[in-house]
């Protein structure tokens, strides 16, 4: 006599399909920079100095910062309006914990099928779970720029590690925020 | 009854139940194979439709429906006249204050204490006294087992995918208990809610630390004081998106409840005499404030059995407590997600 069970699962986590990057400009001189920052340890200051040094070298016009009320929930919805309506690419992260990481990079889909190119900013060890989040919107190979070991995942860093830190990634973000893959 | 969910047929119940382990639906223990049978008898006792809807998870594009919700109890080992319970279990865990994303996808790996009140703790046996936090009890296990199953099948909170704790923590398995109204005059925790007597609630509590507090003092105070000066080691900061809704459960046991119920203290008095002292600034690494908004975020429990003078302390997530009445078919009156 056989057995028929039923499946538990919501199906698989890689069933969506379809989903399409935003438009890529072709420099970032005049676009205003978008930070949408989950306030994750001393992430911010990477954030910031991040924007100040793409400022100098690429013409960057204006920023707009968004701190998430925590860190792994979207922005409040009139924060989202008045990030979309102003930003013309933008960065996310810090993917550092967990939930934080995996709503960063929602984060960044959702701006992408908003139309704002976008980039989220995850350290190594938090990759599988972000790539989780990409497969889950249909989108598995979305690009990522990665921050590694000896770096703390979590962001407790010095205020020179930040600024650093900023420095090493802004060449993976300028080219993330021109090139759909 | 029409279930949306594909059978998948296996020639013996040792290959389904192995099956259930290589497909990755199991919390790493064995499940109770869900038929069609078994999964129609527990939606028939929770008077649902199979697309009823409890709730979702829009950072996951989840939608949890009562038959996802009703094979997960099957598999726990559920009896169908639990599945009231789980389904209030589910609709509280997916309000969005309960942050579902967030709790369950965390390094921190924390755990969802379902906290049971009313007439339903007696009518299904939950536990409320001695070994209530388990195991040992059917009621506590299989209900507490049954929402971390949806959590994981249903939610994607899969351990190397959306659930990304670097520890984890056996509280994860299972962790359901019920509140000990009958041990004394104290006011149930629904009731302080604003439920009736009669309503039977289930409250998800996110569960950052658990804390046990043992003290041997016979004075009420002391034993306050080291309910707070445990708490304020752990400290609880301030979260803009949970506001003023976070709360700390604390789970007064017999003793502790015995020698505060002769010195004549209530849960109210309890709640008075706690909040400024966790209140009171920071003073140090192990001295740390609790942003508690009023005396009511003190959530005062009443379990576990006689013994040992030990009270323990659930320190939530990034979350705040959130509540359903547990709603039976036969309950005309009720509405599905009601408030007091």
């Amino acid at each position: 006599m056989t057995v028929a069970i039923l499946d538990p699962t919501n199906g698989s986590i890689d069933s969506a399909s379809g989903f399409v990057t935003a438009p890529r400009p072709a420099h970032l001189e005049g676009q205003t920079f978008g930070i949408m920052a989950n306030g994750l340890g001393d992430s911010e200051i990477m954030f910031d100095a991040l924007y100040a040094r793409l400022a100098g070298t690429d013409g960057l016009a204006d920023v707009i910062k968004v701190v998430k009320p925590s860190v792994a929930v979207p922005p409040f919805p009139e924060d989202w309006d008045r990030f979309v309506a102003t930003a013309t690419v933008a960065v996310t992260g810090l993917g550092g914990c967990g939930s934080c990481s995996t709503r960063s990079m929602r984060d960044a889909l959702d701006l992408e099928a908003a139309g704002i190119p976008a980039v989220c900013i995850v350290h190594t060890a938090l990759v599988p779970a972000v790539r989780a989040m990409a497969r889950l919107v249909g989108c598995p190979d979305y690009p990522i720029v990665t921050i590694d070991y000896p770096h703390n995942p979590t962001g407790v860093w010095t205020k020179e590690e930040a600024v650093a830190l900023a420095a090493e990634i802004a060449p993976a973000v300028r080219r993330r925020l021109l090139q759909a893959s | 009854m029409t279930l949306a969910t594909p059978n998948h047929v296996f020639e013996t119940a040792d290959e389904a139940l192995e099956a259930c382990f290589e497909l990755g639906w199991t919390d790493g223990l064995p499940v109770v194979p869900a038929t069609v049978e078994a999964v129609a008898a527990m939606l028939a006792a929770g008077g649902l439709n199979p697309d009823d809807v409890l709730g979702t998870v829009p950072t996951r594009n989840v939608t949890v429906t009562a038959e996802k919700a009703a094979i997960n109890a099957v598999m726990a080992g559920c009896l169908p006249e639990y599945f009231p319970v789980v389904v209030a279990a589910v609709r509280a865990h997916l309000q969005v204050k309960a942050n579902s994303h967030s709790t369950t996808a965390t390094l921190a790996g924390a755990a969802h204490a379902v906290i049971v009140n009313g007439p339903v703790r007696q009518l299904i046996g939950v536990e409320c006294g001695q070994a209530c936090f388990g195991p040992g009890f059917r009621a506590n296990a299989t209900i507490g087992r049954a929402l971390r199953l949806v959590i994981r099948n249903v939610c994607r909170a899969v351990p190397g995918e959306l659930d990304r704790a670097s520890f984890s923590w056996p509280l994860r398995y299972s962790f359901c208990f019920g509140e000990n109204e009958e041990a004394s005059e104290w006011t149930p925790l629904h009731v302080q809610l604003g439920y009736q007597q009669n309503d039977s609630v289930v409250t998800i509590q996110s569960v950052m630390r658990f804390i046990a507090v043992t003290d041997f003092e016979p004075e009420a105070e002391k034993i306050l004081d080291a309910i707070w000066e445990q708490a304020r080691h752990a400290g609880l900061q301030r979260d803009e998106w949970a506001g003023d809704g976070r709360s700390l459960v604390v789970v007064i046991g017999t003793e502790h409840h015995l020698r505060l119920l002769d010195q004549g203290w209530t849960k109210e008095r309890i709640q008075q005499y706690l909040w400024p002292k966790m209140t009171a600034d920071t003073g140090g690494k192990y001295d740390n404030k609790l942003h508690l908004a009023d005396p009511a975020n003190i959530m005062i429990v009443a379990a576990g059995g006689p013994g040992i003078a030990q009270s323990w302390l659930l320190v939530p997530h990034l979350a705040i407590p959130t509540h359903e009445r547990v709603v039976f078919p036969d309950d005309e009156a009720s509405a599905a997600g009601t408030t007091p």
